[in-house]
């Protein structure tokens, strides 16, 4: 099904594909065990001061529609399978995004008895933006980040 | 030359190609309004045809415990039935592609064919959220769908004709219907509301509290194909209300102009209200909507019956 096409017109279809991804990515957003100030960080990320949606970014309310995770904090015991499960759910392409020094290595949190451990001991993550909290600009630059390497 | 005609009726214009772009053009139109309403940019001219692209492009996950028969012949009917109702209209000011005595009756039950698809969507899965917004997706259907209907009504029985194409003519030659009848307007604009599940209906997808509601299991091409259905809809439900009460359609420019200022006024309602709990929604339409569309009917009838219809006789 993949390459019953003539290479040219596969070509055109692979860019028409990309393109639309690079402009449209709907996130979702999960607190795998955050401290919440990367959340409050991420929330404020979508007011109209900053307006996601000018780039088409949505935040979007069913794994199913979604296409980059947006993840905050260490992941919990408690969280672990959740994480999964929602990363699971989510239809292919998916990307990760880890928001915060919690996400990358556990952060404040590090070496707590309720830990795992970063995001991506648990699932597979494609940028991370580091900050305790990172700032709106830094997490725009890191979706931005995202979107750049899917043009590859 | 019949054949060739039907086809290139269905397949480009009006129904096919033609109507599915302005659909995402209006949807941008819309969620661009709202922005701007917002003190926001708002998305660019292309958004809505990247994210249908994508979500097209996207794999789609068949959820466990669903009919998959159902599951997929859903959006594809809710699509056809919308695009078959742009047949009978007049987009663009043209005439309608296909006439006939009663069609409005006909085009208002395509235009509930899109909620009920979503409705069943929603009962079709395994998924508690997708059930909730069924129910509430129904639920609402059974608010809106008769005040929505007796708004129609109005003009159709002033013009003293069930087709599209006679109470559109009739329209344009007479003074703007909304002038005397300004409920039965607001009725159709709000009911049109109601029906696209824009705030403050959109208790059926409420995202803060049952995730997307009967959509929430859908992903790519099925999302997708609702999607499109959703923004035909708008289409066709700005140009019947503008055809019906803003002196109806005649040319392209007229369209354009006539359905933006609706567009507008939808936009502004839309970032004015805060959602409506669906007890609510209920409660307004009946209570509020539904009888006065009620007695904005029967007045013109009793005009009409006496005689007293002035100008627009
Ligand atoms: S990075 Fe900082 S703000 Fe974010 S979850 Fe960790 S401790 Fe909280």
């Amino acid at each position: 099904m993949e390459n019953s096409l003539p290479a040219p017109w596969q070509k055109a279809l692979d860019q028409i594909k990309t393109w639309a991804r690079i402009n449209s990515p709907w996130a979702i957003h999960y607190n795998s065990g955050s401290c919440n100030g990367c959340d409050i960080e991420i929330l404020a990320t979508i007011t109209p001061r900053y307006d996601l949606e000018r780039f088409g970014i949505k935040l979007q309310g069913s794994p199913r529609h979604a296409d980059v995770l947006i993840c905050t904090g260490p992941v919990t015991r408690q969280s672990r399978d959740r994480l999964r499960r929602i990363y699971d759910q989510m239809p292919d392409p998916k990307f990760v995004v880890a928001v915060g020094s919690c996400g990358i290595s556990g952060g404040a949190f590090h070496g707590c008895y309720n830990i795992v451990g970063s995001i991506s001991e648990v699932i597979p993550v494609d940028v991370y933006v580091p900050g305790c909290p990172p700032r709106p600009e830094a997490i725009i630059f890191g979706v931005a980040q995202l979107l750049e390497s899917l043009k590859k | 030359m019949n054949t060739l005609f039907a086809l290139i009726a269905l397949m480009i214009f009006p129904g096919g190609l033609f109507v599915l772009f302005a659909g995402l053009v209006y949807e941008w139109a819309d969620r661009k309004l709202v922005a701007q309403f917002q003190n926001r940019i708002g998305p660019r001219v292309f958004q809505p045809l990247a994210d249908v692209i994508k979500l097209l492009a996207k794999e789609e996950v068949v959820p466990v415990g669903v009919n998959g028969f159902l599951f997929m012949a859903l959006p594809i009917a809710a699509l056809a039935a919308t695009l078959t109702a742009a047949l009978y209209v007049p987009v663009v000011g043209l005439a309608p592609a296909y006439s006939f005595r009663g069609d409005l009756i006909v085009t208002i039950y395509l235009l509930s064919v899109l909620t009920l698809c979503i409705g069943v969507a929603g009962a079709n899965t395994a998924d508690r959220f997708s059930l909730i917004g069924a129910t509430r997706t129904l639920t609402q259907v059974f608010s809106y769908e008769a005040p929505f209907m007796l708004a129609m009504l109005g003009p159709a029985i002033m013009a003293g004709s069930w087709q599209i194409s006679e109470i559109n003519a009739y329209a344009a030659s007479k003074p703007w219907l909304i002038i005397p009848q300004v409920i039965g307007f607001l009725v159709a604009l709000v009911g049109l509301m109601g029906k696209l599940e824009l705030p403050p209906f959109d208790a059926p997808e409420a995202e803060t509290e049952i995730v997307a509601g009967a959509m929430t299991e859908y992903s790519g091409r099925g999302y997708a194909i609702f999607r499109i259905a959703k923004d035909v809809e708008l289409v066709i439900g700005l140009t019947l209300v503008a055809a019906f009460y803003l002196g109806g359609i005649g040319n392209p420019l007229e369209f354009l102009l006539k359905t933006v200022v609706l567009l507008l006024v939808t936009a502004g309602l839309q970032s004015l209200f805060a959602r409506l709990r669906i007890d609510q929604t209920v409660g307004m339409w009946w209570r509020v909507g539904a009888l006065l569309a009620l007695l904005n009917l029967l007045v013109l009838v009793g005009l009409r019956m006496l005689g007293w219809l002035g100008v627009w006789l």
